[in-house]
């Protein structure tokens, strides 16, 4: 079923991202990312591995982060219940079986599609900047992402008031993407939305470099909009989550700027050589 | 107490007295610290507040919505009201063994047999941690009733229990809401006979007849936990054994209502005449156990430094023997308190001795009439050298202490579990699937047998994430059956072709209300009596199981009701304050008032009184 699913996915994304490559970045960047991709692989490659780092890490803790939750975390679904009460269902007023359709899809297709595309448009351009910057923000949203949900263990909505939402419950509507969700996530981490969070910080992104990709900006912030209201119409996210969400994105963007370039790996070995006790240096 | 119930013929017994005694001292003490908390809670507003525990959705579609009715409708009355939503296994964490709540709503897996009632209410185990007893319940003519009913038989056994459960009816440390309809969907493209398998006893995974080259049956289970633990005696890991019976034996085992021989070749009873009316054994059982049967081969159970023989593997009256003393006591008497397991009290607390006559012969003393001796001997029995070792290894310093219900042998996960049943443990992968295989010495395999044994060499439990995508599966003939009760909601969306087949089997298992009775303000039964007004039973059976259930004032099926608490569109007993599921406020603020509740000038319910 995973399988079905994952193949699936793996198709749409194959088709939408070679047709935005076209109709968003242009053959010249193009050519000249086949020339220069080399050195722009290497300044941005610890940046790269950082990313894949926090990945990892986030693979990992996946196994061990639910039970170090259960110990120091906060249960906070009644608290947030409480607070917003049944603000989510005012989505039921656009609900019909078209917008059921069209929020499932941002939240599963268009959601991976808006995480990918910018990686691959930000590398073309020469100026690696913008690019280790996004990758910044995106390991900082992970990071940061996952220490939120070892404090705060809270259910979504949609565990709290299954039968008002039911109609338009992703899982109940498309229940084949459980088996995807469930790989990448589990029930109590909701706090904040990090499908809002990312995809804020892809519209963000997205303003900054309008002038470089003008006709990306204004999909990136209807797809990024799209997202964050799909979460909650589809009752996986209170409106909580999707505020932390939007508040996280602006953190990891402002601090990707301050981050990026403020250290260079050659001064970093230098550093750390200097300060290990090689034996030789004992003699 | 406002009522009055039938006062029994004996009297109060002796050991009731002193049981209701020991438990309110221990109950008197250990309430402080709720007390504390809650009188701190009350200094802020004056406001009394209530916490809701129940299971998310994923878990059950049910529970939660349950907690949101009520938690509405203890609003309404003034009541400051939150709800704190616990993972399964964490919710009965803290009902059943930290007893840290105020009331909760749970879908208890009850039996095929009211004695269950003596576990969850017997003043005896009012201090215990585990399924024993979890609302800290103690009442001394309710004992007597509840130890009267497991002496009697037939007609008076039954009156007994009526009695019972009348006043269960009226003092209500928790309150039944209803008996859901168990369904679950299997595919016949691969299997016949899944109509005669029960799939809630041990035989359900054993009758259904594969296809010619089938040798593989995979179930789907929405509910995780047996991936991550097999312990048998854990008390939060599952509400009602499925699985643990496939890799256990018991002595006897329950097919369609009735305990047959299961182990057990052959059970002889004796009834024994109990002196001037004294609390002895009133019946023996004498079982001559089927010889030859072994439990899995597992390294844990070879003598020491040796490699493991069949002689160490076999199963004997020491095992069964060992079992029974196990589950009384899991310390073995050599923890300074005892330490009894958090489950199968009600099964242990029917034994009074067991003795080893010989190799496969042993003597049961039961303090219990038939039906529920019966029921005694379906407790899986356990390996006792592996058992015993582990006692030994964690009292060899001298400083042993068994907190009970919460040592090693209680949370332990008994991952490869060593049990002697039809299937053995081969695999798992947490949250993900269990694989169990053929025990090919099982003893359902000779040929001299005639009881079902495994038909598959391989049944592999699936976790899947939801009932709407379980049946999904079936429908696809991915899978072979669901093992988990279906959810409400998707009954009625059940594909109609003839490759699907829908079983159901009959209704025992029922949703309530909890009361944590230990502490105010649930230790009131007039509040108990108030907060069961505000439960619109009938509207949660329409609404939320869409009518698949029966609303009940009785936690048992019909045939052991008496008449007065039949359902008669409302509930005889507490009736629902309001109509049509919604609540008549001004009644209902009433109710709390001459329950001796007062309201401040804000129509918010006071908690002092």
């Amino acid at each position: 079923m995973l399988d079905e699913v994952l193949t699936q996915l793996a198709l749409v994304i194959s088709i939408l991202v070679p047709v935005s490559v076209v109709v968003f970045i242009g053959r010249e960047r193009l050519a000249r990312t086949r020339s220069e991709w080399r050195s722009r692989l290497r300044t941005a490659g610890p940046v790269i591995a950082v990313l894949i780092g926090v990945l990892l890490i986030n693979r990992i803790a996946r196994q061990t982060a639910p039970e170090l939750s259960r110990q120091i975390g906060f249960r906070l679904s009644g608290a947030f219940y409480e607070l917003e009460g049944e603000f989510i269902l005012i989505f039921q007023s656009i609900q019909t079986p078209e917008t059921t359709a069209y929020f499932s899809t941002i939240y599963v297709y268009g959601y991976t599609f808006l995480l990918i595309f910018p990686v691959i448009a930000y590398f073309t351009l020469s100026d690696t900047r913008i690019f280790r910057r996004l990758l910044t923000a995106y390991a900082l949203n992970y990071a940061i992402g996952l220490v939120l949900y070892i404090l705060v263990i809270a259910y979504g909505p949609r565990n709290l008031m299954p039968a008002e939402l039911m109609e338009r419950m992703l899982y109940d509507t498309n229940p084949q993407y459980q088996y995807l969700t469930r790989e990448v996530n589990t029930n109590t981490n909701v706090f904040p939305s990090l499908h809002t969070s990312l995809s804020a910080t892809v519209a963000a992104f997205a303003w900054k470099t309008r002038s470089e990709f003008p006709k990306w900006f204004p999909i990136a912030v209807v797809l990024a909009a799209s997202v964050a209201i799909s979460t909650m119409y589809l009752g996986i996210h209170w409106g909580i989550d999707v505020v932390a969400g939007t508040m996280l994105a602006a953190a990891c963007v402002v601090l990707s700027d301050r981050l990026v370039g403020r250290w260079s790996v050659a001064e970093l070995s230098e550093q750390l050589v200097d300060r290990l006790p090689w034996p030789q240096k004992q003699e | 107490m406002n009522w009055d119930p039938t006062p029994s013929k004996t009297g109060v017994s002796r050991r009731s007295f002193l049981a209701a005694g020991a438990a309110g001292a221990t109950l008197a003490t250990s309430g402080c610290v709720g007390h504390v908390r809650n009188v701190v809670g009350k200094a802020v507003s004056g406001q009394l507040s209530l916490s809701i525990a129940t299971i998310p959705a994923d878990a059950d579609r049910q529970s939660v919505q349950i907690a949101r009715r009520l938690e509405a409708n203890l609003q309404q009355v003034g009541i400051d009201v939150s709800i704190d939503m616990r993972s399964p296994s964490e919710l009965l964490k803290a009902v059943l063994i930290e007893r840290d709540f105020d009331l909760y709503v749970g879908h208890h897996p009850a039996g095929y047999d009211p004695d269950f009632l003596y576990e969850m209410l017997h003043s005896s185990f009012a201090a215990e941690a585990g399924w024993q007893n979890p609302f800290g319940f103690t009442n001394m003519v309710f004992d007597t009733l509840l130890e009267d009913q497991r002496r009697a038989e037939g007609e008076q056994r039954k009156r007994l229990v009526q009695s019972v459960l009348t006043a269960l009816a009226k003092s209500k440390p928790f309150d039944p809401i209803c008996l859901p309809d168990e369904y679950r969907v299997a595919s016949t493209d691969r299997f016949d006979g899944w109509s005669e398998a029960d799939l809630t006893t041990r035989h359900g995974y054993l009758e259904p007849e594969p296809a010619d080259g089938v040798d593989e049956l995979l179930a789907l289970k929405t509910d995780s936990r047996p991936t991550s633990n097999l312990n048998p005696l854990s008390a939060t890991m599952r509400e009602r054994d499925t699985i643990i019976p496939l890799l256990f034996d018991s002595v006897a085992t329950v097919h369609e209502g009735e305990v047959q021989q299961w182990l057990a070749e052959d059970i002889t009873w004796t009834n024994v005449e109990p002196a001037d009316g004294e609390q002895g054994p009133v019946l023996t059982a004498t079982i001559a156990l089927r010889e030859g049967c072994r439990f899995h081969a597992d390294e844990r159970l070879a003598s020491e430094d040796e490699q493991l023989s069949d002689e160490d593997r076999r199963l004997t009256a020491e095992d069964v023997a060992f079992t029974y003393r196990f589950l009384e006591d899991t310390s073995l008497g050599r923890a300074p308190t005892p330490s009894p397991a958090p489950r199968y009290q009600s099964h242990v607390s029917a034994v009074d001795r067991v003795t080893v006559d010989s190799e496969y012969e042993l003597t049961f003393s039961m303090n219990a009439s038939r039906p529920v001796a019966k029921r005694a001997l379906t407790v899986p029995i356990l390996p006792k050298r592996f058992w015993r070792e582990l006692v030994d290894e964690r009292a060899a310093d001298g400083e042993f202490t068994a907190p009970q219900g919460r040592w090693i042998a209680a949370t332990g996960d008994h991952v490869p579990p060593i049990g002697s049943g039809p299937f053995q443990f081969e695999s798992r992968t947490e949250e993900d699937q269990l694989v169990l295989t053929r025990f090919d010495d099982h003893f359902t395999l000779r040929e001299d047998v005639e009881l079902p044994g495994p038909p598959v060499d391989e049944l592999r439990f699936e976790i899947d994430p939801s009932s709407a995508s379980a049946v999904r599966r079936i429908g696809d003939g991915n899978a072979d059956v669901t093992a988990s009760m279906l959810d409400a909601d998707v009954l009625d969306e059940i594909p109609d072709t003839s490759d699907i087949e829908t079983l159901s089997h009959p209704s025992r298992t029922f949703y309530h209300i909890g009361f944590n009775v230990r502490n105010a303000p649930f230790s009131n039964t007039h509040f108990r009596h108030a907060v069961t007004q505000l439960i619109p039973k009938q509207a949660i059976v329409d609404d939320i199981f869409y009518g698949h259930a029966t609303p009940t004032a009785t936690p048992v099926p019909d045939e052991w009701v008496p008449e007065r608490l039949a359902w008669d569109g409302e509930d005889p007993v507490t009736p629902f304050l309001g109509s049509s599921g919604r609540l008549n406020v001004e009644a209902a603020k009433a109710a709390f008032e001459t329950a001796g509740f007062r309201y401040d000038d804000n129509g918010r319910l006071l908690g002092g009184y």
